[in-house]
This record gives C-alpha cells, structure tokens and sequence, in this order.
C-alpha cells in the first residue's frame, strides 16, 4: 500500500512539473493558433538563465525567478515580433517550419555558446527529502508542485479578472469579433507569447535544483509538452495542469507495473485513444478557447 | 506575397544558421585537393544532440592523433584530412554515411562513440565497400553481421557485462564477506543497442556463475523522471547494482535513487558514465566515494600495462591547454593511432589494401595507452573485424579519484577495494 502511495505520489509530484511546461505551450497556441515547436528549447533558455546567474551572481535559483520570467517574457516578445508576426496569417506547414526551425536554431546556438556538456546547480535543497509516514516527498519537486498549482490559479485570475486577460481570452474566441471590439489583436498576441514564454521561465526555474540542463535538453520535454496540450484540450490552461498531472501518474505507474521502457508506449496509446474518442481533450470544447 | 518572401527568407536563413551550426566541418573539406596529396578520412561522430558530449570527447583524441601525423610529415608522406559529419541518430548517421561515401569520396570512415550509430553507418560502408573504422562503438552486434570491411579497436558490450558479472563474483563478494551466491544482483540498463547487449551478456555470464540477479528492467535514456525504475529496483532489495547507462540518466538515477532512499552495497557502472568529469563534479565526492566502473581504459593504468599513456596526457596538455577530458579521448586516439599504422602499411587508398593491411597487423597487448594490443578476428572467424586484444578495466572513485583495481597488470600494487557504498547505505 505504501508503496502504491509512493508512485502515486511520485506520478503526481513529476506531473505538476509536466503541466507547467505544457501550460506556456497550451496559452500560446489558445490565443495565436500557433504550433510552438521551439517551446521545449525556450525551457532550455530558461534554464541556462537559472544556471548563469547563479554561477555568475551566486543566485538562488528560486530568487532568480524575479530575474527569469521577466527576461522569459521580453525574449518571448521579441520572438513573436520577428519570427512569429510575419506568418501569423500563413499556412500551417509555414508555421511549423518557423517553429521547428527556431528550435533548431536555438539548440544549437546553445551547443555553440554552451557546449554539450551537462550543468547542475547544487543547492543544500537540492536532494533533500520529506519522509512523512515512509513516504518520500522531494523538496524541489514538491516546490514545483505548488508553484504549478500557484500558476494555475494566477494565470486563472488573469484572464478573467483583468482587462488584458479578458482581451486575451476574446482574441483566443472569436479573432475578427474581438477585432470589431477594439482589441489590439497584434498586441495580444504579443502579450500571450510573452506570457506563455514566462510560464515555461517558472518552469525552467523550478526544475533548476532537481534536473540538469544541457542544449538538447527541449526534446526531452517537448513530445511530453504536446501529449499532455492535446489530452487536456489544445489552448485550455486547466486542461494543462490537469494533463500533465495524468500524464505525470500515467508515467508512474506504467512504469512501476509494466516495465520503464513501455511507460511512453502506454501514455502514446492513450493519447492515440484521446484523438479518437475525443479529439477536443478531456476539457476541451469544440474550437479553440483559452 | 510580401509576407511570404519574408518567411521564404526567413526560412533560408534559419537552415543556413543550422548547416553552420551543426556542419561546421565543409569548409575542412573544402580547402583540400586531389586525393593523390593528401589522405581523406571521413569522420562521422554525435557531434549535436544528446549524445554530442562523449561523441566531442572522442573526436577531441582522434583530433589530437590528426595533429601529431601531420606534425610527424603525415602517412607516407601525406597530410591526413578531415571531412566532419555530424550523425545526431542513426537517421542522420546513414544520411551522412553516404555523403560522405558518394559525395565527399571518402574510402575511410572513422567512428562514433555510439553502438546505434555505428550500426547504422557500418552498413552504408560496407555496401559501398569502405571502410568502416569503430573506435568506440560497442554493441557485440555490430561485428556478428560478418561485415568484410568493418573494424572495431575497441572492446565489445560482451565484455563489459561479463567483467561486470566476474568482478562481483571474484572481488565484490568476498571484499562484502559474503558468498557471492548469496548477493542480490539488480541489473538496470538504457534500452538502446548498447544497454541491451550489455546486459545480455552480463546476465548470460551471471547464470553461468549461478549469481542470482534479482531483477532486470530497461528504461529509455532520455526519460524525464525515473522514479518508477528506482521503486522497481528498490522492492527488489539488491546488494548489488550493474547499471549500463548514458551521462544523463545516470545522474537522474543516481539523484532520485538517494531521494526514495533504494540501498546497495555496490555499484557497478558499466560502460564509463560512472566514470566521467560529469558524474564527478554532478555531486559531492563524498556521494560518488566507491561507485565502481567498467571501462574501456583509465588515466591511472601503469605505464607498463597502458604504453604511451603518461607521454599522450603531456602531449595533450601541451597542445591543448587542458588534459584530455576523459578516457574516451585515449580510447579516440589509440583508434586513430592504430589506423595511421594500417594505412602506413596500406601504401594507398584502395579498401582492399587498407582492409589487407588491417587484417595483417599484429600489434602485442599492453602496446596502446588504453592498454590494448591489436589483432584483428578475420572474415571467416565469429565477430569479423573484433579487435581481439581489446579488453576493459575496472575502477573505482576513491576521494574523487579513479583507482584502477583490475586486471592485476594495470593496478597499482597498493590500490585495494573498498566496500559498502556510503551514499547508498540507506
């Protein structure tokens, strides 16, 4: 039974990290319709801001969140202006290439600054463990865990409390009739890159203390990121956090019960079942909604 | 029709950034002339993606070798050039494999670190008839397919795993003070070609010894989490642990295994991850203290075992500015040095001359600084192309350093083996 507790709790914990990778990915595609492929490679940059600025200003990589998610936000800003802007009209395969491109470009502009070697950063909370009752709570990853559960809530709060997020959410309905009302669609649209940038910055940071990063470190998390999208419902930032916990457990489990190497088949096959019996996501609705 | 120009553009620039990102090796090409002065060698290495960082290690002893022929006037006369390719997967691997078959004109192709890659890129060689020269590469496999122009310097997974099972058995045990029948063996391994056949082996080689392995369970390398293996590994209760593992998943392992509090006595690392500066400065050397570690070669091998090796780590220094970066370099180099001897002997660059020469060459054991000799298993023999005078070490980290503890010739007389695992103790 303990041990039952412990993968749950271990599922769980991994998939709070999952949802917050996928929610940036999940905002952006709401609102602007595009596929971001290069989402796993802005966690990279996020994460090699974390492991810079704490081997060059001996910063806490949850301090450098004040510093991180800003500048998350202006690179995912400049981005949507100089590469995104231009094809926001044009045909999907275009777009994909853009995107797909971009995370080439980033990979492997890393490999060039960076080189392929793998960093960490250790902190005294970096391995430490809660044992309640025999049951192991990693510290950073419970961090992540509430800080999924604090983004969730506050990115809520912002879209439907604020007039930006109201706008937001608007432009993510209906484009031309948020158009007809005086919305800024351009400026939206930046805005919710830079936005869905600086989600994937909290994750970068979160995940600084307890994994390492290294240049191809984006495809480890995309193919997971777009599984978990899909699943909850493509632009449903709920659907995000409440995917990446399932997909968190899925992982766990199968992995526990099965065998490790399968734990990938098994969350692909309910994937493939999700796009069968409903494509739209479990909280998705028909057409596109943030 | 603006905006698609822009994008049309903007596409250009994105695959140019990319060919000079990852490419970077054309313009070596390009500088060269006729084949007549200079020896035009393929070098097919991960230099991008995941396994970039060992691949780099390697070429960085393969370089070094270039440099000091070339210092030396060259093969027969002849300076040595470089086309470079980048092989992130096996996909890329047999694309870049025939480039640099049909393209670029290349009789020698040397690679590449790892045994998916290898195995793909063999294949092209073999069917264009070129040579395929494996420096580090070390799926059993990719010498079982009785290739004729396929040669591998390096030791085989088999190897590897079989080292693994012996140790434990004939040093583990007793250093535990327990009849190593007794001792519970988890064997957890990558699931690519390498983690496979190595755990084959030293599973087939435990059974053989009458070890009794408790559990066996494959994982994907590039897995996020690993917290499902380690609860798996630590139900069984294992004395001992053989892991064949990559840089990454060895560090994730290796955090996460501390964190749901799994115990063993020994750690056996097999294939050189626990060997590397990573692992190394990953952690505290108080949580790396006694992990175990089957290798191609070490650093600390003796002069008299490992010929050369004092001399290559000076030279190095000397060029570089830094020592060699890990033993994959020496395994790089001592390839590299071996197939200058061949293609020395091979007088021109015809396959059928060099795979001649290759198969004549009689080099005795303990004359390379990884500590090999050369002599090559011929086309009729089982393993066509095996080295057959490649063997592995075992070391061990002590205080942040690695001691080699096996074979008897390697070790220094005063190393010894030191056992329980503090940071596994539980």
């Amino acid at each position: 039974m303990q041990l039952i507790i412990q993968i749950a709790i271990s599922g769980l914990l991994m998939g709070g990290i999952y949802s917050m990778v996928s929610m940036g990915l999940s905002l952006i595609y709401g609102v602007t319709g595009i596929v971001n492929f290069a989402h796993g490679e802005f966690l990279m940059v996020a994460m090699f801001l974390t492991w810079g600025l704490n081997s060059l200003l001996g910063l806490d990589p949850y301090i450098s969140v004040i510093l991180v998610v800003p500048l998350m936000f202006l690179i995912g800003m400049l981005v949507e202006k100089t590469v995104i802007e231009p094809i926001i009209k044009a045909p999907h395969s275009m777009q994909i290439m853009a995107t797909a491109g971009l995370s080439t470009v980033l990979a492997n502009g890393a490999l060039m600054l960076m080189s392929a070697n793998y960093r960490s950063v250790i902190t005294g909370y970096s391995s430490k463990t809660l044992n309640m009752a025999g049951i192991m709570f990693n510290v950073p990853k419970l961090v992540g865990f509430f800080a999924a559960v604090a983004l969730t809530v506050l990115l809520a709060l912002f879209l439907k409390r604020t007039y930006t997020g109201r706008a937001i959410t608007a432009t993510a309905q209906d484009m031309k009739a948020a158009q007809l009302m005086g919305i800024n669609i351009k400026r939206i649209y930046l805005i919710a890159f830079g936005l869905g940038t600086a989600c994937v910055g909290v994750a970068g940071v979160v995940l600084m203390p307890m994994y390492y990063v290294f240049p191809s470190l984006g495809t480890y998390f995309c193919t997971t990121a777009f599984v978990i999208v899909v699943l909850g419902g493509m632009g449903n930032i709920y659907g995000a956090f409440v995917g990446g916990l399932v997909i968190g457990m899925v992982e766990a489990f199968s992995g526990y019960l099965l065998a490790p190497v399968y734990k990938e088949v098994v969350y692909f096959v309910i994937f493939i079942i999700i796009l069968i019996v409903k494509p739209s996501g479990i909280l998705g609705r028909s057409g596109r909604a943030a | 029709m603006k905006k698609i120009r822009v994008v049309a553009l903007f596409v250009a620039l994105i695959l140019v950034l990319t060919v000079f990102a990852t490419g970077c090796g054309s313009d070596d090409a390009s500088s060269g002339g006729s084949d007549e002065e200079t020896i035009k060698i393929g070098i097919l290495f991960p230099f991008s993606g995941s396994l970039a960082k060992l691949g780099e290690e390697t070429y960085a002893g393969v370089e070094y070798a270039q440099w000091e022929i070339n210092e030396a006037g060259g093969i027969n006369g002849k300076q040595v050039e470089f086309v470079i390719a980048d092989a992130v997967d096996a996909t890329a691997a047999v694309a870049e494999a025939e480039r640099l078959i049909t393209v670029e004109g290349c009789k020698v192709i040397v690679g590449s670190y790892s045994s998916s890659i290898s195995q793909a890129a063999s294949e092209v060689a073999e069917r264009n008839g070129v040579i395929y020269w494996e420096t580090g590469g070390v799926a059993k496999s990719i010498t079982e397919r009785g290739f004729q122009y396929l040669f591998r310097v390096c030791p085989t997974s088999a190897e590897y795993g079989t080292i693994a099972a012996d140790y434990t058995n004939d040093e583990i045990g007793p250093a535990l003070g327990v009849d190593p029948k007794d001792l519970k063996i988890a064997i957890i391994y990558e699931d690519g070609a390498y983690g496979v056949a190595v755990s084959e082996a030293a599973e087939a080689r435990a059974e053989e010894l009458g070890l009794n392995v408790v559990v066996s369970e494959a994982y994907s390398a590039t897995a996020t989490d690993l917290s499902s293996l380690v609860m798996k590994v630590k139900a069984a209760e294992p004395d001992v642990i053989w892991a064949t593992q990559y840089a990454t998943d060895l560090l994730l392992f290796w955090k996460q295994a501390k964190e749901l509090g799994l115990t063993c006595k020994a750690y056996v690392g097999t294939g050189g991850a626990t060997g590397t500066a990573e692992f190394r400065d990953a952690f505290p050397a108080e949580d790396t203290q006694y992990v175990l570690n089957v290798a191609f070669a070490s650093d600390g091998s003796n002069e008299a075992y490992a010929n050369g090796l004092t001399e290559f780590y000076a030279a190095y220094e000397e060029k570089n500015g830094t020592p060699p970066p890990s033993v994959y370099t020496i395994v790089g180099y001592s390839g590299a040095k071996v197939l200058w001897q061949v293609l020395e002997d091979a007088g021109e660059m015809d396959p059928e001359k060099i795979r001649e020469a290759a198969l004549a060459i009689d080099i005795p054991e303990g004359s390379l600084p990884t500590g090999w000799g050369v002599k090559f298993a011929g086309p009729d023999e089982e393993n066509a192309g095996q080295n057959l005078r490649a063997h592995n070490i075992v070391d061990q980290l002590q205080d942040g350093e690695l001691v080699v503890l096996y074979p008897e010739a390697a070790k220094d007389p005063d190393s010894k083996l030191y056992l329980p695992l503090p940071y596994l103790a539980g």
